[in-house]
């Protein structure tokens, strides 16, 4: 009884430093500016039916603030996510793409985040290795403008607005590890050893016991 | 009747043969009755015992040989398996990730991680018959251990769930708990004893919600990616089955008075017929209502144990962790509510007899799902933790109140209607899980409301269970002059020529033992009028 008290205690204590993140709860896509930003996004390995390999394959990604952007003096930072596209999200609620910013789940991944330069007018790029917790999906790529208060203002996505160009599929790693396979056999077996002789052995017993 | 030799150990094969008077409640009345002869084999236990060598008392904080150790490896063992079983639900997060799952993938493993029990639940009565509890509870867990380990192999939706499916087959070790308590405690106590050891075992699912993903964490801070480290975390379920396995076998014992291979069978060693144990429990209609409303307490349990910490963390947006914790809160609860359950089970019985026990369970179960329904249409994180706990107590005590039910339906099919009621709860789990969180047609908050719904329809009916000698919910007991005693229910479960050898001796004293389920009022009426009872001489 008093450990349930004691957890039911401390779910409450949990609870309510959650509950005071409930400011920015109202922001919704649907205000930020669009296309404030031109992002380009090249694998390493392009063509008909290629999937980039996580872990392994590289992304090129160029941003730009755009000329027409008009929140540009509040940027701060520009983040740059790895987000699903549509064809990733059906039948996995979990993936959903919501307008309030805060319950949005299409954009997980984060990629990188840079400071913003207002001097430097010039497209930035860099390139980012497909990290190994990447899930096996297809997805493009999406930078947010944050202001100071690190609320986004401004996005741009490196594929049109229903997202259904310039898309890249990626292979997530196994997760499976030949020394993980082994030991699996080994214990396994071990098990079933272990009952047999356990078993084998007793019923040897009982048998030396009735002859008696 | 073949000889018994004095007091060696393995000659008394109490509850395995049908042949002996089996008393299911101690013999002994009182202080008349407290004749020890000096070669008493009673006097080397630990525990005050009956004439069976059951324990007459329960002492959860003793390990003594044999009755407590049995006990500890029992529900220790149940709650290892559903550690097991429900090992996956935590990290689904990570594997549905590492597995490119659907949620119709997730909803069908875990349907599929329920369903394997069913068949191993009906099966295991027979095991413990024939190779006793211990090795029912040991090839449950070290014949399953395996799967638990190939979790390391699955690569997608269809090895993913073949592993969840084989691995619950571990389940059936709530039957062989069941059996071992059954054999080692004596008919007063066991209701007590069985709550407790169920609700304490069924606590893995709640101590599985936080153990995994706190190991999966420790394994992350070594320095594997996700994808591996979930799959070496269910190293630990497996270890934790391995060796309890090896604890059952070297420190168990089946019987109070030994192992079931060193005992000497003697003489005509039969069983009860199988097909006659199975024709009487399948035939008697009150078993299929306690299938169904195991089914929606058990059941429902079972399918929370799969879904809700996936629930909170998507809907609540909370982290694994915390997730965890909430959806551990869940389980944990059986440490208490269950018992609870049974205990208040009890309580009507003895103040309004059967009746009071079928509205006890009905009550607990209906404000359970009540409470579900209102978990699923919380919409902020506290309500929805209050409806949870609430929902959980309601739910978890009414699985005890069942079992304090269920011992009545019938004496000599007991241990088949106990693994049947058991399947049933696996059935509920699978139908539920299938129904409403294996598709997106509903969300996992709709599909909690609507599953609360289904559990209230379907515990009407035990508003039907009806006995002859004690009445049910609404009706009364019946009025005809044979059919009200007990001895007839229990009675009727023989035929003529098995009553003329004998064998349903161990029935009537059940049925005699069994007339407190009339409630104090018939019972108070019961007691003979001052000229009967006086003796005869002055």
């Amino acid at each position: 009884m008093a450990i349930h008290k004691i957890l039911f205690a401390s779910l409450l204590i949990c609870l309510l430093i959650q509950s005071s993140h409930g400011a920015t709860k109202e922001r919704l896509f649907s205000d930020l500016e669009k296309s404030a930003l031109e992002v380009t996004a090249t694998p390493s390995r392009v063509g008909e039916g290629v999937v980039l390999a996580a872990g392994i394959d590289k992304l090129s990604i160029t941003w730009k603030v755009s000329s027409t952007a008009t929140k540009e003096p509040e940027f701060k930072a520009i983040k740059v996510k790895l987000c699903y596209a549509p064809a990733s999200q059906v039948d996995r609620p979990w993936r959903k793409t919501e307008n309030e910013l805060f319950k949005d789940k299409s954009c997980p991944h984060k990629i990188s985040s840079w400071s913003y330069d207002p001097a430097v007018k010039t497209a930035q790029s860099f390139d980012y290795t497909l990290e190994r917790d990447i899930p096996t999906g297809t997805y493009f790529v999406r930078a947010y403008a944050v202001d100071a208060k690190d609320h986004e203002v401004a996005f741009g996505q490196s594929t049109n607005e229903d997202k259904t160009t310039n898309l890249f599929s990626v292979q997530a790693i196994s997760g499976r590890h030949k020394s993980l396979d082994i030991a699996s056999v080994c214990f396994s077996v071990f098990s079933v050893l272990a009952l047999l002789v356990f078993f084998v052995n007793e019923k040897r017993k009982a048998k030396i016991e009735q002859s008696k | 009747m073949a000889s018994n030799e004095d007091g060696s150990i393995g000659s008394s094969l109490h509850g395995v043969t049908a042949r002996e008077q089996v008393f299911s409640f101690s013999v002994e009345d009182g202080p008349s009755s407290q004749a020890i002869r000096s070669d008493d084999p009673t006097a080397k236990f630990a525990i005050p015992v009956d004439s069976e060598h059951r324990a007459k008392v329960f002492k959860p904080l003793s390990f003594a040989k044999p009755h407590m150790r049995a006990f500890h490896l029992g529900w220790i063992s149940f709650f290892t398996c559903f550690i097991s079983t429900f090992a996956a639900a935590p990290l689904v997060p990570v594997i549905r990730d590492n597995l490119d799952l659907t949620k119709t993938d997730i909803g069908n493993a875990g349907v599929a991680s329920v369903s394997g029990a069913i068949f191993s639940r009906l099966a295991m009565g027979a095991v413990c018959d024939l190779l006793g509890a211990r090795y029912g509870t040991a090839f449950s867990l070290m014949l399953s251990a395996p799967a638990v380990f190939s979790m390391s192999f699955v690569s997608d939706a269809v090895s993913y769930l073949a592993v969840r499916f084989m691995i619950g087959f571990c389940l059936a070790t709530f039957v062989s708990c069941q059996y071992w308590t059954s054999v080692m405690f004596t008919g007063k106590i066991i209701g007590l004893v069985n709550g407790c050891a169920g609700g304490w075992g069924d606590m893995g699912g709640g101590v599985t919600q936080l153990l995994m993903p706190m190991v999966y964490h420790v394994i992350k801070l070594t320095g594997a990616t996700p994808f591996t480290a979930w799959r070496f975390a269910f190293f630990i379920p497996g270890f934790l089955q391995i060796i309890m396995g090896i604890l059952v076998l070297t420190l168990g014992q089946d019987l109070p008075d030994g192992n079931l291979s060193t005992l000497q069978k003697s003489g005509q060693v039969s069983k009860d017929k199988f097909s006659k144990v199975f024709w009487f429990a399948v035939k008697n209609y009150r078993t299929w209502i306690l299938f169904v409303l195991y089914g929606f307490s058990m059941g429902v349990e079972l399918t929370i144990n799969n879904v809700i910490s996936g629930y909170f963390y998507d809907r609540f947006h909370l982290t694994l962790h915390t997730a965890g914790i909430i959806a551990a809160s869940f389980g944990m609860a059986n440490f208490f509510a269950r018992p609870f359950g049974g205990y208040a089970s009890d309580v009507a019985a003895r103040l309004f007899g059967m009746r009071g026990r079928l509205w006890t369970l009905w009550i607990l179960q209906t404000v359970g799902a009540l409470f579900c329904i209102w978990l699923g249409r919380a919409s902020s994180l506290p309500i929805a933790i209050l409806a949870m706990m609430l929902f959980s107590i309601g739910t978890q005590a009414a699985c005890g109140a069942l079992f304090g039910v269920a011992p009545f339906v019938s004496r000599r099919s007991l241990g088949l209607i106990s693994g049947l009621t058991g399947a049933g709860g696996n059935f509920g789990s699978g139908v539920t899980q299938l129904l409403f969180f294996s598709s997106s047609r509903f969300s996992t908050a709709e599909g909690l409301s609507l599953m609360g719904v289904m559990a209230v329809v379907c515990t009407f009916p035990v508003a039907f269970i009806h006995f002859p000698q004690w009445g049910s919910m609404f009706l009364r007991p019946s009025q005809h002059e044979e059919r009200s005693k007990e001895e007839h229910y229990y009675g009727g479960e023989w035929t003529k020529e098995e009553k003329s050898l004998g064998l349903h001796e161990g029935s009537i004293k059940f049925a005699e033992n069994s007339r407190s389920e009339r409630g104090r009022k018939a019972m108070l009426a019961d007691i003979p009028s001052p000229e009967t009872g006086t003796p005869a001489h002055v």
